[in-house]
């Protein structure tokens, strides 16, 4: 795979214009569509995190302000090298308007205040799916030449034929399950979550998540992710969608200091997003942790929904190690 | 383990509560690097190191008890939340505490004493102020508008409840360091103080010079390796002038006392800055530091409590320590001469000149205190001898457990002696302790 070392570390809005631009251009059949995914990585470093903003990630989401970098904030300090990738005129897939359906991170450490930090990102599995197409982005981060972080992404474009073969990432069942193919949400054991069944049964809410209109904008303001879809109603329905919606990584994050509020060194952590979290709404949330066996500590599981809602917003699991990064 | 019958008849003998060691966050300078942090961001901070340091994660410590002065309503359980965000376990129980600046040395007695009576075998002591990130409140105007507001049925009773407020109701409230009683700040408080004990500006400016010169001294060697974990960026107390000199601060402009009779004395050199911060004492019993394999710094001998009538003019407001002395030394039979360290609270230069004065002066003794004669003399070479508040800072509540977690260390590093420390409050308190080498 050829590598491309960016000259600094992208900045978003620039991407979402060239996107845009690109979307302009495929529509205008101008550019044809790519079938395959382009061979690159992109490498990027990022200088160290800005403390005034880390400050306003940790707040939004309810973390205590410590000198250590917040797993779900290194999504967002890596992401616009994920993007970069994607914005390529030789990606496949059209960026605007992708679901986002899952991340999986496993940290072998904290990125803590003060490091300067090395980004590589990549696209693998281009997938046929029953509503388009799926690709996975791969995000990898550290410090010293030391990978202490590595993220995936698995995005959806809707409506996109592009390739054949098996699905990796099977659509949810028309009854709200998140697909009962041998890689549904390529990871089997997330067949023991509530809401992966027949029939979405919500578990005993544990806590609430009043999720408020500016949430959204909220986020955009301390991720620097100012994707239409999480900003406003009106923005949101140009992209297809009723109105805003809440930021996936958000949610996350939320989760990930739900389960571990300590902030560990060694963390996992997995969300799949099976339904929009409407802004403004309210969100049910299920903690059950896991019991720690065999030298390997619990992994906590976490389920939100919207109050009567056929299936659940997200579902996900946390745990205080560094699971087999192999296949997180 | 429970009390042991003591000797003598209708007495207890109670075990020893030992401060097993501390850990703080370096003290920032109002609107500095932790302009952005919470109390409750910094009472982690501080705990997270403290965890680390002694390997408490995951533990049920017996209890924390912490608190801040300057505390927004909705960190009601500030101390029980930074415990839910720590790495302790969720079983561990712990309470807020708010007496002004003794809030820190207060939680570090309450929970002593837990421990010597064999309620709690561990314990976190500790506090926190931002400055900073001070609470802003309504206005008495507004607020009376908005409770009477939500009570309103009608549209008639909302009308009349908004009809009520003033442009003068939308000016916020910070909260100041004045005393409610008086009206006075705290630094006008002590002027009066300063005046009446005739404390000379030179006098004022080398106690300073020497907290400075004492805490660099302490960074120099080392000292705080093992007390203090950085935090956002700060490695050093931000106040901290190692380069001052006494011709430095003689150049300051008085900003206290200015319309008393005798020259203003008090600078922004020998007063306390505003300051952010938190500092917590991790304490327990002999049998919890053994079975854990935890370091023994010092026993928590003893504390005392007092408070003076400031508000008729009788006494100034920092003087309550002045009085609880006595009281605490006779109790344990110990002179000024048994100690081998004074940890006296700088809020101001001049309440420790004050306080030192009042304790050498044979006849406030014998009218004030009570006593035959004067209470003694401080050997000011045992006085903060690594520096206090005025270099290091004062984030109100957690002056306690700098000055607990340095005196302990201290008293470790010399191997014998005994400690005393004096922290004044507003209201007129103050809070006395006596530490002992182990």
């Amino acid at each position: 795979m050829n590598e491309v070392v960016l000259p600094a570390m992208p900045a978003l809005a620039g991407l979402y214009r060239q996107a845009a631009l690109g979307s302009v251009l495929r529509r205008a059949g101008r550019r044809s569509p790519a079938s395959a995914l382009p061979g690159v990585r992109h490498r990027a470093s990022g200088g160290p995190v800005d403390r005034e903003r880390l400050t306003a990630f940790q707040h939004l989401v309810g973390q205590a302000a410590r000198d250590v970098v917040p797993s779900a904030h290194v999504h967002t300090l890596a992401f616009p090298v994920a993007m970069s990738v994607m914005a390529r005129p030789d990606f496949p897939l059209p960026l605007l308007g992708m679901v986002h359906l899952s991340n999986t991170v496993v940290q072998t450490r904290a990125l803590r205040v003060g490091e300067n930090f090395e980004s590589v990102a990549y696209a693998e599995k281009l997938s046929p799916h029953r509503s388009g197409t799926t690709v996975e982005l791969v995000t990898e981060v550290s410090v010293d030449g030391e990978r202490i972080w590595t993220g995936r992404s698995v995005y959806l474009a809707r409506g996109v034929r592009t390739v054949s073969g098996r699905e990796e990432h099977p659509a949810p069942a028309p009854d709200g399950s998140p697909g009962a193919g041998p890689a549904a949400g390529a990871d089997s054991r997330d067949a023991a979550l509530p809401g992966s069944g027949d029939t979405f049964t919500p578990p005993v809410p544990t806590a609430q998540w009043h999720l408020a209109s500016d949430t959204g904008r909220a986020y955009a303001a301390v991720s620097g992710d100012w994707n239409p879809i999480h900003l406003s109603a009106p923005s949101a329905r140009l992209l297809g969608m009723k109105r805003a919606i809440a930021h996936g990584v958000y949610l996350a994050a939320r989760m990930v200091e739900l389960a571990e509020p300590a902030a560990p060194d060694a963390l996992s952590w997995r969300v799949n997003f099976l339904s929009p979290a409407l802004l403004p709404g309210t969100l049910a949330v299920a903690v059950r942790p896991g019991e720690a066996s065999g030298g390997s500590v619990g992994r906590t599981e976490v389920i939100g929904w919207t109050p009567g809602a056929k299936r659940p917003s997200f579902t996900g699991w946390v745990t205080a190690q560094a699971v087999d990064p192999a296949s997180p | 383990m429970s009390n042991q019958p003591g000797a003598g008849a209708g007495t207890t003998t109670v075990r020893n509560a030992v401060v097993i060691g501390g850990n703080r966050i370096p003290f920032a300078r109002s609107g500095g690097a932790y302009a952005h942090s919470s109390n409750k961001d910094m009472l982690i901070a501080a705990l997270d190191g403290l965890v680390a340091r002694f390997g408490l994660q995951g533990e049920r410590v017996g209890e924390v008890a912490a608190g801040a002065v300057l505390k927004h309503s909705r960190d009601f359980n500030l101390t029980r939340e930074a415990v839910l965000g720590s790495a302790l376990s969720a079983h561990t129980p712990a309470y807020d505490l708010q007496q002004a600046c003794a809030t820190g040395l207060e939680t570090v007695v309450g929970l002593a004493n837990k421990i010597k009576l064999g309620q709690i075998d561990s314990g976190i002591a500790g506090g926190v102020d931002s400055a900073s990130d001070a609470p802003i409140v309504v206005s008495e105007g507004l607020r009376r508008v908005l409770l009477d507001l939500s009570r309103a049925r009608t549209p008639k009773q909302k009308l009349a409840a908004v009809s009520r407020l003033r442009p003068r109701d939308l000016a916020p409230n910070a909260p100041t360091t004045g005393e409610p009683r008086t009206g006075l700040s705290m630094g006008e408080h002590q002027a009066l103080t300063t005046a009446a004990w005739g404390i000379t500006r030179e006098a004022q400016d080398e106690l300073a010079f020497a907290s400075h010169a004492n805490l660099a001294a302490a960074y120099e060697r080392g000292f705080f390796e093992d007390l203090m974990t950085p935090y956002r960026g700060l490695t050093r107390d931000a106040n901290l002038r190692a380069d001052t000199s006494l011709e430095k601060l003689a150049k300051l402009k008085p900003v206290f006392g200015a319309g008393l009779d005798t020259p203003a004395t008090m600078t922004a050199g020998n007063s306390t800055p505003l300051t952010d911060g938190a500092a917590v004492v991790l304490l327990g019993s002999e049998d919890y530091a053994r079975a854990n394999n935890l370091p023994m710094l010092a026993n928590v001998v003893d504390a005392e409590a007092a408070a003076v009538d400031f508000v008729s003019g009788q006494e100034g407001l920092l003087m309550a320590p002045v009085y609880a002395m006595p009281r605490l030394l006779q109790r344990n039979g110990l002179h000024f001469d048994d100690f081998d360290f004074f940890e006296i609270h700088e809020a101001f230069a001049s309440t420790v000149l004050s306080s030192i004065a009042a304790w050498e002066s044979e006849e406030f003794c014998r009218t004030r205190l009570g006593l035959d004669g004067a209470l003694g003399k401080i050997d000011r070479s045992k006085l903060n001898v690594n520096g206090s508040s005025l270099a290091a800072g004062h984030p109100f509540a957690a002056t306690g457990g700098r000055i607990v977690a340095s005196l302990a260390k201290a008293l470790a590093e010399k191997g014998s002696g005994r400690g005393l420390i004096s922290v004044c409050a507003a209201g007129g308190q103050g809070v006395v302790a006596i530490l002992e080498a182990r």
